[in-house]
């Protein structure tokens, strides 16, 4: 646990472009290998459960019509979760911001007199940089997740939002463990090392009386919160403790607990390619006699509330954070989750990312994707991401209008160039014909290119390109047709 | 109360301009007329739910043992007595009967968590079965117990009888009169896979599971 | 049956002979074709680089062009995807009501080669011959945008001498992307690599789709690696017979 240190890859402010980010990883044939293998067995996994299931397309519809619904109603649903939660015995707060959600959780800590807390894993935490800034105040954060303590203890990043660590492998988890915890003669058998995390953390699990944890829903209708896990972990955080802090994202809402008929059938086959995870917990404010007896709840906005404005993107808000979009995307499967340089990697952290960041970041995420629309096909809540990601496109290429920058990016200008032969045939045909000439000097005998300039590099670093035929389509067509008359 | 009314506002504000700016009545309405053509009632007989809520128990690798509803004492002394632990905690709501001679019963009056440690086993009932995904429910009733006996534990044995299986999930929402306050669905021992996917069980909560399926399904539940 | 061809700006440039098997292959099934000569481009390239306002204008000269048209064919499901999936967001956006009304009435009758095949003329033996070992690539576009399942196969199994060899990972994108090839060239090389794997393990002796971008693609890497494998457009495959066999270039 190193005091005070920030996340400079996965903060979106500092972490360099995709494209540059993307290729120290490709030259890492290891962690491609490690990316790979994890996604396919989820993947395949999650293609067989959802075979078998019947209604798997209506459950789609459904899931997706209750999270716009919700998104649709935001307001009256966190005022009725907030009343609900409250009439339960917890206590609710709002943090317009990743800095205002740290202070409120160091003051309640504060309050508790906690100088340690064990943690559920929750991206949203990461999300906020929480960890650095309360060890920087004297506390000391425990991750309990099995993942959430591999990076935690080997100061490393997440890089997959439901299997953070699937990037680092059983010989380097073995490394960090007998480090860190101090066992010798350990072995790198994913068993033995589960046990050694067990037992590491079970003296933590009784002894600390404070815990936070993430939502994954949060439902309105009784002011209940549900974490679904496969661990244990959590249900440890959130039975043992005196108290429970809860932090969520204002999207987490669901409108009824019935709904999660819905919801839980999806994540789980989504998730992790199981018809239902190991354990979903789901608890109502304060019980007596039952668990922690001070539960508070930090409701999140930090960027949400201005992505319900966007008709196209309001969609991204409906993530239930099952990760089957990256699971599927062959870009991701190439890159894994550093390059993206957020917590929210992948396909909806192409999208997420750079709308919480209010466009001012991670601008080169909604270019890192091919188009291919896999996501969209196996996203439970039916986000159109190739629909977002273009529009997001759009929005970062307005700001460049702006700038003087542009006049110097060879893109931009060919866009624009290109644009304007476009619009008229005779420019059209007038361009075709003097790219002819000047790719020329291109053009080897075989009537292929093996070496482009400026942007083209990129094309020809790994790919020849045909030379441009003598005669265009159109041209051969006004032949034939003199030729018929 | 409200803590940091002004964010609140501020938040609050936001999401309104943004949406529809809906009451809860609003709301509400338009919440009834979602899609919702995905299966509720599933198509398998009792018979056949509880065939399955025993296979996928016995996939989680859960040892499930049959019994008729007047057996049920004789099936679980036997149980106990096969698996060779002897000190149990146990909610405070169970049938006297079901407790066996020959066995140490601590029965949980706010059982403090290291007490909680110290049994080998534990022994409950619970709410619903869910046969599709073989997932146990525990409301944590009188019957079920605080969440901590079926959690620090290494065994548990769960005394389900055949009328509380249901196929679906829709179906045991239909089944909650009202929302539970506390609930703990269960659905296999607790597993990891986030070391190379190299699935792991039994990390957290208890290793194994017992089950006795009592076979009722002549009687409504 | 009239068709106007919408033959695309890449293909005019870098694949005419496509757009001759188009015409050769539709005139053969008693289609009239005809080519108008003012078309340029559907504007996808612009809209998917972010250059959504200079996208509105090539898709506002489509429509015009093509407001008459009986059916417009195109041997491209990107260009076509463009248009069923993103011109009415722009028309709507435009707000220009009788434009987007034009634009409306257009759209059924656009149609991607094979679907033009299937769907309208109800026809999957097109009379070819190309005594070739075969693998077929779906497009994302295809695949995921304009749905075209089944079509492709039934195509080419009635193509006879062709001999099928399946692709695994079918459903994987081969990493073109667009300007993502360029923008991320590096990425879009490894995601190439990968789908090559797969391409070159079939042991045919053309990889075939329904889109020239996957193709200039895969097919650039083929050649700069002397794979002993290339690529040609479906059209140029179902245009191919004993007595004119099919245009194979590179």
């Amino acid at each position: 646990m190193s005091a005070g240190a920030e996340h400079p890859i996965l903060d979106p402010a500092l972490a360099p472009p995709f494209p540059v980010a993307a290729l120290s990883v490709l030259r890492n044939p290891q962690l491609r290998k490690n990316v790979a293998h994890a996604i396919d067995v989820i993947q395949a996994k999650r293609a067989r459960l959802v075979a078998e299931k019947a209604d798997w397309q209506e459950l789609r519809t459904a899931a997706a019509a209750i999270r716009d619904h919700v998104l649709e109603n935001l307001g009256a649903y966190l005022e009725q979760f907030e009343e609900r939660c409250t009439a339960a015995g917890g206590v609710v707060h709002w943090a317009a911001d990743a800095a205002e959600a740290r202070r409120i959780i160091l003051e309640l800590l504060r309050e508790d007199k906690a100088d340690e807390v064990i943690k559920i894993k929750t991206m949203t935490s990461a999300e906020i940089q929480l960890n650095p800034f309360l060890e920087a105040a004297g506390v000391l954060t425990y991750e309990t997740d099995l993942a959430e303590i591999i990076l935690q203890l080997g100061e490393g990043e997440p890089s997959h939002i439901v299997v953070p660590a699937l990037h680092v492998n059983r010989s380097q988890v073995r490394e960090i463990f007998a480090r860190r915890m101090g066992i010798e003669n350990l072995a790198d058998d994913p068993k033995v090392l589960t046990a050694a995390a067990r037992n590491y953390l079970r003296r933590k699990f009784l002894e600390v009386p404070t815990a936070i944890s993430g939502a994954n829903f949060l439902i309105a209708e009784t002011g209940a919160v549900a974490v679904v896990e496969s661990e244990g972990n959590g249900r440890m955080c959130l039975t043992l403790p005196r108290t429970m802090i809860t932090l969520a994202g204002i999207e987490k809402v669901l409108p009824r607990f019935a709904d999660l008929e819905v919801m839980l059938q999806v994540l789980a086959r989504s998730a992790t390619g199981e018809r239902m995870n190991p354990y979903t917990s789901l608890w109502t404010g304060v019980t007596p006699g039952d668990g922690p007896q001070k539960f508070h709840v930090v409701l999140l906005d930090n960027g949400r509330s201005s992505i319900l404005k966007g008709k196209t993107e309001r969609q991204t808000l409906r993530c239930i954070r099952c990760a089957a979009c990256m699971n599927t995307c062959p870009v991701y499967r190439q890159t894994g989750g550093h390059a993206y340089g957020s917590v929210y990697p992948g396909p909806i952290g192409a999208i997420l990312t750079p709308q919480l960041m209010q466009m001012q970041h991670a601008q080169s995420l909604p270019f890192a994707s091919s188009l291919c629309g896999a996501c969209y096909e196996v996203c439970p809540v039916k986000i159109n991401i190739p629909e977002v990601l273009i529009d997001l496109r759009a929005q970062v290429t307005d700001k460049q209008r702006n700038t003087f920058g542009r006049l110097f990016d060879p893109m931009y200008l060919g866009m624009r160039v290109a644009n304007v032969v476009f619009s008229r045939a005779w420019l059209f045909h007038a361009a075709q014909w003097m790219g002819r000439i000047g790719l020329r000097f291109f053009t080897r005998r075989d009537g292929w290119i093996h070496s482009l300039p400026s942007m083209g590099r990129k094309w020809t670093q790994t790919r020849d390109m045909r030379g441009l035929p003598k005669q265009t389509f159109h041209a051969w067509w006004d032949e034939r047709s003199k030729e018929a008359r | 109360m409200s803590i940091a009314t002004v964010s609140r506002k501020q938040i609050l504000n936001r999401v309104r301009a943004a949406t529809r700016n809906s009451t809860a009545a609003e709301a509400a309405s338009s919440y009834a007329t979602l899609p919702r053509s995905y299966v509720g009632r599933g198509l398998m007989n009792l018979e056949e739910c509880v065939d399955r809520m025993a296979e996928r128990l016995r996939e989680y690798d859960a040892e499930v043992v049959e019994c008729a509803p007047n057996e049920l004492a004789e099936a679980i002394r036997a149980q106990l007595a096969a698996n060779g632990r002897r000190k149990f905690v146990v909610p405070e709501g169970l049938p006297a009967e079901w407790l066996a001679e020959g066995f140490e019963w601590k029965i949980d009056h706010d059982l403090p968590a290291q007490e909680v440690e110290q049994v080998e086993g534990v022994m409950t009932a619970c709410f619903c079965g869910v046969a599709e995904s073989g997932t146990i429910v525990l409301h944590h009733s009188t019957m079920e117990g605080r969440r901590v006996i079926t959690l620090l534990p290494d065994w548990h044995l769960c005394i389900l009888r055949a009328s509380q299986i249901v196929e679906t999930l829709p179906e045991y929402f239909v089944r909650c009169e009202k929302p539970p306050r506390l609930v703990t669905w269960i659905s296999g021992p607790s597993a990891t896979a986030d070391i190379e996917m190299t699935r792991i069980k039994g990390v957290h909560g208890p290793r194994i599971l017992n089950v006795i399926l009592a076979r009722d399904e002549g009687s409504e539940s | 049956m009239r068709a106007s061809l919408f033959i695309t700006c890449y293909n005019d440039t870098l694949f005419p002979e496509t757009g001759r098997a188009v015409v050769s292959l539709l005139e053969r099934l008693g289609v009239e074709v005809e080519f108008r000569a003012r078309q340029t481009c559907c504007g996808q390239m612009h809209a998917n680089t972010g250059f959504r306002g200079e996208a509105f204008s090539q898709a506002k000269r489509f429509v015009r062009l093509y407001a008459d048209a009986e059916t417009v064919v195109t041997p491209s499901s990107s260009c076509v995807a463009m248009i069923r999936d993103q011109y009415p967001g722009l028309f709507e956006e435009l707000g220009d009501e009788a434009l987007r009304r034009e634009f409306t009435a257009v759209l059924p009758r656009v149609y991607e080669l094979s679907e033009f095949l299937i769907d309208r003329l109800g026809v999957e033996d097109v009379g070819a011959y190309f005594p070739h070992r075969v693998t077929y690539h779906a497009s994302c576009h295809g695949l995921r945008a304009l749905h075209l399942g089944e079509r492709p196969f039934r195509l080419l199994a009635k193509v006879r001498g062709l001999e099928l060899v399946p692709l695994e990972n079918l459903d994987r994108c081969c990493g073109f992307g667009g300007t993502f090839s360029v923008k991320n060239g590096e990425v879009s090389s490894a995601m190439l690599t990968v789908k090559l794997e797969d391409v070159l393990a079939t042991r045919a002796e053309f990889c075939t789709a329904l889109d020239n971008s996957c193709l200039m693609h895969l097919g650039g890497a083929m050649h700069r690696q002397y794979a002993g494998m290339k690529t040609i457009h479906m059209a140029q495959i179902l245009a191919s017979t004993q007595v004119h066999p099919a245009e194979v270039l590179g």
